[in-house]
């Protein structure tokens, strides 16, 4: 069975620097990826290249059967991809709703949108994800005054408010309390059952908690692949991204 | 709850009130020279209508409105000039002063008033779509984007000054009588022109402000706060900002047709550097997050020009200078967010969480 997102041999320089390096990785429908790695690895540049928001020098990426290499972000994004981005990105300015009804973005064309004033399904949609994020006080809160594990939540409120089938989560706890990543864990565990995700995460404590399969990357390339227990018994992992992390 | 400048209802009252009163104008002003100068306040209002769209809302800074604008009163002037010319005399007596012995090709279609007048407000508005089009496509934007349309204000400044016989050069257009439509005269010192600007100056806000809360306007100003992230959310960001910023021409190309039906002249000046400047003065000074704000922006500026400016003669470039300097520096969301600030010390306060922003903090999206 093909994953829903395949990565082939994939490569992206900028000038001289080989930052993505023939990297190929295969992610199943319904699991829960994390890609691990050293920094300066290549994790958020591959999820740059997913998105679209860089062109890849070289190789293909395929999602869903479909060949999405070098397509536009938001043509990426309709195909059924969202992004949580490593520093969180809300709208600042707008109030929490407002980012959560922007984010729903089932009709995207300027046209159409010039004659909606109601968007249907939105409000139960919004009731749900509001509550999921623990953000039904703050809906008319602008969002830029939100605390940082709150904005952390807001974002990934906005990715599941995109219903997307493929989440992609570059450090989703960053900031978080002890609590706040619980809370996480049970809700990407959730997630799982209807929807794949990918989650760039440092913290092997959480990795340990949710993934079901382990990406590790080092210098751009792909280090192994499997589950928890056998990436933790890999000995090259252990030498330049466990091991340093322990002695850290 | 909450701050009632940001109730939908109470902004639409509002509205309401403001444009009653505009329509009360007309029963008590006897002088048709004053109601001629406060209809043109009206093609001003619905300028400065336009900026607040494209700027306040979508965030996207243009210096060139007098494009759409010149080229909207350029093709409105050329129809009224062809009323007067008939099939003994078909050719504009400018055109004869430059020794051109037919009528050029760009010419002929104004000889339908219909077509004419249906040409002056697409052709604008074709233009801003290609053109805007091509730079959001590019992702041009920002201050990159409002010096694209400096730039090409100037261009185009300089081929109508240019092209002379086709153009009249720096004299401009003066057709010599008033707008004939359909079988009726308009008067441009009569109550019925006031009424002509009025209902498009009515048309183009309630069009405007309907935009700003359709599931469009959210976008827009998404795209504002951060047209990176929205672009990630599957919206095409070059198609919302192309879209905005034709709305916005289209609304200048029919205030230039406006414009020429109660002056009856058009020139060069209309595409002057400085007159697009000041309608973003304008929308700076009344609020640009503000619809309302804005009209009433360019009614303060437009009516003390007039009233103080023969008074202080060069000393009133001084005096909006500074008045500009003051408002940018301590509101920076213009007149209207007084208002807003004022509103908000009566709104009922829902808990510490909910307090409002203090002066300096950049607030929510104003409609």
């Amino acid at each position: 069975m093909p994953g829903l997102l395949e990565i082939h041999n994939l490569s992206k320089s900028f000038d001289t620097t080989k930052v993505i390096n023939d990297f190929s990785m295969e992610v199943t429908e319904g699991t829960l990826c994390c890609l691990v790695g050293p920094n300066g690895a290549g994790k958020t540049t591959t999820m740059d290249l997913i998105t679209g928001r860089i062109k890849p020098t070289s190789g293909k990426i395929v999602f869903a059967n479909e060949d999405i290499t070098a397509k536009h972000e938001h043509i990426i994004a309709r195909s059924g991809i969202g992004r949580k981005f490593q520093v969180p990105a809300v709208l600042r300015d707008m109030t929490v709703r407002q980012n959560l009804e922007v984010a729903y973005s089932r009709q995207t064309n300027p046209f159409w949108n010039l004659f909606k004033f109601r968007v249907a399904g939105l409000k139960q949609k919004l009731d749900e994800i509001a509550t999921l994020a623990g953000l039904t006080g703050r809906l008319n809160d602008r969002a830029g005054i939100l605390s940082h594990g709150e904005t952390q939540w807001l974002e990934i409120g906005m990715v599941l408010m995109q219903e997307p089938r493929l989440l992609l989560m570059d450090e989703p706890i960053a900031g978080m309390t002890e609590g706040e990543i619980e809370k996480t864990v049970r809700i990407f565990r959730d997630l799982r059952k209807t929807a794949t995700l990918v989650v760039v995460e440092h913290d092997m404590g959480f990795v340990r908690e949710i993934a079901d399969e382990v990406v590790v990357m080092h210098m751009g390339s792909l280090l192994a692949q499997g589950t928890i227990q056998q990436i933790e018994g890999n000995a090259r992992v252990r030498e330049v991204y466990l091991g340093e992390q322990e002695a850290a | 709850m909450g701050n009632l400048y940001h109730n939908k209802t109470a902004q639409w009252l509002v509205y309401a009130a403001f444009f009653a009163g505009l329509a009360v104008i007309p029963m008590t002003v006897d002088d048709s020279f004053l109601l001629n100068q406060l209809a043109t306040y009206g093609v001003y209002g619905m300028l400065a209508l336009s900026i607040s769209l494209c700027w306040g809302f979508g965030g996207i800074l243009n210096l060139g409105q007098g494009i759409a604008f010149g080229l909207g009163a350029y093709g409105m002037a050329m129809t009224m000039q062809m009323q007067t010319q008939d099939e003994s005399n078909p050719i504009p007596p400018f055109m004869l002063n430059n020794s051109l012995d037919h009528l050029p090709m760009l010419w002929q279609p104004f000889q339908n008033t219909y077509i004419g007048m249906i040409l002056a407000v697409a052709a604008p508005t074709l233009f801003c779509a290609v053109f805007g089009g091509i730079m959001f496509r590019a992702r041009v934007s920002g201050p990159f984007f409002a010096i694209m349309t400096l730039a090409m204000l100037s261009a185009f400044y300089t081929i109508i000054i240019d092209r002379q016989p086709y153009t009249g050069g720096v004299n401009g257009l003066t057709p010599p009588s008033s707008l004939q439509f359909a079988g009726f005269e308009v008067d441009p010192y009569s109550p019925t022109a006031y009424w002509v600007v009025f209902s498009f100056l009515l048309g183009a806000t309630v069009l405007a402000k309907l935009i700003t809360q359709s599931s469009f306007g959210l976008v827009t100003q998404a795209i504002r706060d951060d047209s990176e992230r929205v672009r990630f959310l599957g919206y095409s960001v070059a198609g919302y900002e192309t879209v905005i910023y034709t709305v916005s021409g289209l609304i200048a190309a029919v205030a230039g047709c406006c414009w020429v039906m109660l002056v009856q002249y058009v020139s060069p000046a209309q595409l002057d550097v400085g007159f697009s400047l000041s309608m973003v003065i304008w929308a700076a000074i009344g609020g640009r997050y503000s619809l309302l704000g804005s009209i009433i922006g360019a009614f303060i500026i437009q009516g003390a020009q007039s009233y103080l400016g023969d008074a202080f003669l060069a000393t009133w470039l001084l005096i909006l200078g500074g008045f500009f300097i003051v408002v940018v520096r301590f509101l920076p969301n213009g007149l209207a967010s007084l208002v807003e600030s004022g509103l908000g010390l009566f709104a009922t306060k829902r808990g510490p969480a909910s307090a409002e922003p203090n002066g300096d903090a950049k607030p929510i999206p104003a409609e």
